[in-house]
């Protein structure tokens, strides 16, 4: 069964339809790249997805159940976690607390326990920080921990984004143009991360302008334009595809 | 932060506390400790007024109107219907947060600058009944005669024993937050602070969140206002104007706003010390505060103690 499984979503702003019918599936432990031009509906889509924008129609399933409709803070609780095209980390807190507010959804610390069981409640607080350090030493931002976010270079506020929506332990991420504003250098890095992460069984969605990233990590690729879905298949057979060449390059001139 | 040098800070905070205890011991003059109770007052708006702007990034003008709320709850119930002290602080504090819920639902959509004349209307609504409503609240003659408290039998009399009393609260009050803070609750504050929409992605539920730190704020805000309200026996509209809640929120900003939750207490020490000292001077005296505040944000935007200015 496919973790995520969207029918005919669309996402319509008064006349303009800037998502039409979208169906796609994820299946578990595998990279789905979407691509398209500027305008094509990748982002709204995702928005739709992520409860951002409520979907004008369509249905969207994630691990067998309904979640159309739903607002964006249960859709994170549901397990799918996503990063921004125009980075949102939180800039004026420390990279330490940017990551344990990704888990806030994690950690079941109820209200009330805080004054009627304060040692459970501080329990819980101190296991969500151990597992925080974790992740940064993983992401190899744990020495930073305490900087203030708005300090770190821009790969590394990338990178922070990143393992801020992991610490909420999604099934699956989305990463909205992770490579926006790298070098080849920091690309290539991030595209070893995201391989890792699917090595170690995180399934992802990725929207990349970047084609030499997107045929890199994709197991499959999804192209949009126009708000609809135009082609899917394996990297190889999108990079051979004429038509989507067509899209991206425009027609060519025949004789 | 919340953990590492945790030792070190508690024995400070001790060490501050037990300072504060001593100081009636040493200070005699009257004057000096209505000051001090003025000052307890305050640094318990201004906490709870930290945990909304500070925290939650919401700008409130109307931060009075709920102190007013305690103070009138206090007042009414105990000069006539014969409510003790406790209950009537207890009823008081329930009171202000429950009128900050009813505000807060409304407003949990509206943005920043919506939400802040929101908030000034709603405090000068309630100026306006407080005054106008002559039968319930007497008008400007304010109400007067607030009877004399008693905690388990022992009357609070003397400026000392109010210095007591507001001490007991304002740890109390500090003792919540930071419980509260120090929790994913505190950070969840803060995302809604820094970016609303990315904190709704995060799993965190900003509606529920903004109206919690709005009425938990308001909660202590009625305890300031019942407190005040056996301090002077007398409440009167115009303790509850625009400029108090001006005040506060002035009194937060030069202190310093968010996670160093004491650091609002030193805008109160300025603020209040500064009032006094240039009474003298009174027509002058707001231009004088202006100007300090003005000083104080061109050379430490973030605060006396704040440790990050934001949006910079």
């Amino acid at each position: 069964m496919p973790i995520l499984d969207t029918k005919d979503v669309t996402k319509q702003f008064g006349g303009l339809v800037a998502v039409n019918q979208v169906s796609m599936t994820v299946n578990k432990n595998e990279i789905v790249g979407i691509i398209g031009p500027n305008g094509a509906g990748k982002t709204s889509f995702i928005n739709a997805l992520t409860g951002i924008y409520k979907p004008s129609g369509g249905q969207i399933f994630f691990q067998g159940k309904d979640i159309t409709g739903f607002p964006a803070y249960k859709i994170a609780k549901q397990g799918i976690a996503r990063t921004f095209q125009n980075l949102r980390v939180f800039s004026n807190i420390s990279v330490l607390e940017n990551v344990l507010i990704g888990a806030h959804c994690r950690i079941d610390n109820p209200f009330h326990h805080i004054f009627l069981r304060p040692l459970r409640s501080k329990k819980i607080e101190r296991q969500a920080y151990a597992k925080v350090i974790a992740l940064l030493k993983n992401v190899g931002l744990e020495e930073k921990k305490e900087s203030l976010a708005k300090n770190l270079s821009y790969g590394e506020q990338r990178t922070l984004e990143i393992c801020r929506a992991l610490a909420s332990d999604p099934e699956l991420l989305i990463l909205d143009e992770p490579c926006a504003g790298m070098n080849s250098a920091e690309m290539d890095t991030l595209a070893d991360f995201v391989k890792k992460l699917r090595d170690e069984g995180q399934t992802i969605v990725v929207i990349e302008h970047n084609m030499c990233f997107i045929m890199a990590v994709s197991d499959r690729i999804i192209v949009m334009t126009e708000g609809a879905k135009f082609r899917e298949g394996t990297p190889a057979e999108i990079r051979n595809d004429l038509e989507v060449q067509k899209v991206y390059l425009g027609e060519q001139e025949v004789e | 932060m919340m953990m590492g040098s945790g030792k070190r800070k508690w024995l400070l905070l001790g060490g501050l506390t037990i300072c504060l205890l001593l100081v009636p011991m040493l200070v005699t003059d009257i004057y000096i400790l209505s000051i001090l109770n003025m000052m307890i007052i305050y640094s318990i708006l201004c906490l709870g007024l930290n945990l909304i702007l500070g925290f939650t990034g919401l700008l409130s003008l109307g931060h009075a109107a709920f102190y007013g709320i305690g103070a009138y709850t206090t007042a009414i119930l105990m000069t006539r219907y014969n409510f003790g002290f406790g209950s009537a602080f207890f009823a008081s504090a329930v009171l202000a947060l429950l009128v900050g819920i009813i505000i807060a639902i409304p407003t949990r959509k509206v943005r920043g600058d919506y939400f802040c004349l929101i908030t000034l209307a709603f405090g000068e609504i309630f100026r306006l009944v407080a005054t106008a409503w002559i039968e319930f609240t007497r008008g400007a003659m304010g109400i007067v005669r607030i009877p004399m408290p008693k905690i388990f039998g022992i009357p609070i009399a003397t400026e000392t024993d109010f210095y007591y009393l507001g001490l007991g609260i304002l740890i109390f009050t500090y003792l919540t937050i930071k419980a509260i803070t120090d929790t994913r609750y505190g950070r969840a504050f803060i995302a809604i602070r820094e970016d609303e929409l990315a904190a709704d992605t995060m799993g965190i539920n900003t509606a529920i969140y903004k109206i919690m730190a709005f009425s938990i704020g308001c909660l202590f805000a009625g305890m300031a206002g019942s407190f005040l309200a056996v301090y002077q026996t007398v409440v009167t509209p115009s303790n509850f104007r625009l400029e108090e809640s001006c005040l506060m929120i002035i009194m937060v900003i030069v202190g310093g706003m968010g996670r160093n939750l004491l650091a609002p207490l030193a805008g109160v020490v300025v603020m209040t010390v500064a009032t006094e000292v240039f009474r003298s001077v009174a027509d002058y005296r707001m231009l004088i505060i202006g100007l300090i505040m003005i000083l104080v944000l061109l050379l430490r935007p973030q605060g006396i103690f704040g440790s990050s200015s934001f949006k910079s």
